[in-house]
């Protein structure tokens, strides 16, 4: 494929330019202009980390690199030092993908369904999920929401939710504004207060903690 | 054996639910033990209206499909010993229940109670006849509007074709300076087009609303003169003898209300 003799390849750092083992020299050269001769302005200040793909002599290596630094205008981080045979840039993808996933293992737990709604659910709707529940946008007075994960509400909870319906006492219950009728968490059921009206300005989460349900903000220092 | 009352209109909006939590107050208040019963399922409101709605966990279709006991539905009043609320179900519709069922139920409970006050929704389909189904009693509330009294008609009818003979009449938002000025229907005419008992006559009072937004029925309120029409209400139902409020001559209202003050005092 003479197309593919040449690939610019993207990655963090910059662009680099991916040579075919089996090219030879001036062959490269041809293909080199080629490719880049029709979009020259795309190019212009590009900046290029390396080559890779194919062992090239110093020579050969300075010669490429002030073709695309004179001729296209682009700029050069690498030196011949760091040259790399190697086609793939596995290498680092690699390890970026070994950093992140244990990440994401140990810091974000609940991994699962979740059952998203956008818009207001109203009184008498009820909503069900095997998993969690995530609403944009509000939950009504007589609304009823169950899941056996968490509720999240983006809105106004004013609304009966139970989480944890199959008895898992660390799912919780979050909204914007949370002023509900009634919350339930595994087989724990508790209502605000009589009396006066308890509202906050801060985004709050209903949670268990010695087998009872408390509301407390979620995001700290706020 | 408790009596099994039903608070009816047909037409909507004329305030059977208020009618019910404060006929429901009222006898609770007289030292009797009371269920109200709301059969409006789907569209219920006697939980709000009563303040207790975010102690429902149970409801009335819970009851009857087995799912809790009639106990465990039972929800306490929290300001009066012997009155309790037997909350309908939102998620669900009329045809959740049959009347067999509800005449099932409401007997049950009438053998623990000395009242059980059943809300009645709207319309004559499905609700209504499940409302209907246990009453050995009927409440029939219309306001002083030609709409309502012909929605009343057609409900009284139905009620006595079902066995239910003698419907009393509960005449709600009478805005007594209207009456004066004879610009709203005569009493007299109404009573005289439904030719059943009246049982009383609920002045046009602001402090409904207050009161059904709160939660706390008005006639809990000695201030408040539909809550002093209540009380009235109340104490017919009982079988006392009770003149009626006179709503027609300026004094007449005035020493009315003088009475109504004086009640507080007690």
């Amino acid at each position: 494929m003479k197309d593919d003799a040449i690939v610019f390849k993207g990655t963090k750092e910059g662009l680099y330019v991916l040579l075919k083992e089996e090219m030879d020299f001036p062959n490269i050269v041809e293909q080199l202009e080629k490719k880049l001769k029709p979009s020259k302005s795309f190019f212009e200040g590009a900046k290029i980390v390396n080559f890779k793909g194919k062992s090239l002599s110093p020579g050969e290596y300075n010669e490429l690199v002030a073709i695309l630094q004179n001729q296209y205008g682009m700029q050069f981080i690498g030196d011949y030092e760091t040259l790399d045979n190697s086609i793939f840039l596995e290498k680092e993808e690699e390890k970026n993908q070994s950093k992140l996933e244990p990440i994401i293992n140990q810091r974000f737990g609940d991994e699962g369904k979740a059952l998203f709604i956008k818009g207001t659910i109203r009184s008498g709707q009820m909503i069900k999920s095997n998993g969690s529940i995530v609403v944009l946008g509000d939950v009504n007075p007589g609304a009823y929401m169950e899941a056996a994960g968490s509720i999240i509400v983006m809105g106004n909870m004013r609304g009966t939710g139970h989480a944890g319906t199959q008895g898992d006492y660390n799912t919780y219950i979050a909204a914007f504004r949370l002023e509900p009728m009634q919350l339930r968490i595994g087989d724990i059921i508790t209502r605000p207060p009589d009396g006066k009206q308890y509202s906050s300005k801060v985004p709050e989460m209903a949670v268990v903690r010695r087998g009872m349900i408390i509301v407390e903000p979620y995001l700290e220092k706020r | 054996m408790g009596e099994v009352i039903v608070i009816t209109s047909g037409k909507g909006g004329v305030g059977k639910t208020t009618t019910t939590a404060n006929i429901g107050t009222g006898l609770a208040l007289e030292g009797k033990s009371v269920v109200l019963l709301d059969a409006d399922i789907g569209l219920r409101n006697l939980d709000v209206v009563m303040g207790l709605e975010n102690r429902i966990v149970y409801d009335l279709v819970d009851v009857i499909d087995g799912i809790c006991r009639m106990k465990q539905a039972l929800i306490k009043d929290k300001r009066y010993q012997n009155l309790y609320l037997m909350p309908a179900a939102q998620t669900k519709d009329k045809n959740a229940v049959t009347p067999e069922q509800m005449l099932k139920l409401t007997k049950e409970l009438a053998e623990e109670f000395d009242f059980v006050i059943v809300d009645c929704p709207a319309g004559i389909e499905q609700g209504f006849k499940n409302a209907i189904a246990g009453a050995n009693r009927s409440i029939v509330v219309t306001t002083p509007e030609v709409s309502a009294v012909r929605d009343a008609d057609r409900i009284i009818g139905l009620l006595e074709s079902n066995g239910l003979k003698n419907p009393q009449l509960v005449i709600n938002r009478v805005k007594i300076d209207m009456v004066r000025r004879g610009d709203m229907m005569n009493i007299d005419d109404m009573v005289d087009i439904l030719a059943i008992d009246l049982l009383g006559v609920i002045p046009d009072d602001e402090y409904i609303v207050v009161s059904t937004n709160r939660g706390e029925p008005a006639i809990s309120d000695s201030k408040s003169l539909a809550g002093q029409a209540y009380r009235n209400i109340v104490k017919r139902i009982m079988g006392e003898n009770v003149p009626f409020m006179s709503l027609d001559s300026e004094e007449g209202f005035m020493a009315k209300l003088a009475k109504a003050f004086g009640f507080r005092r007690i």
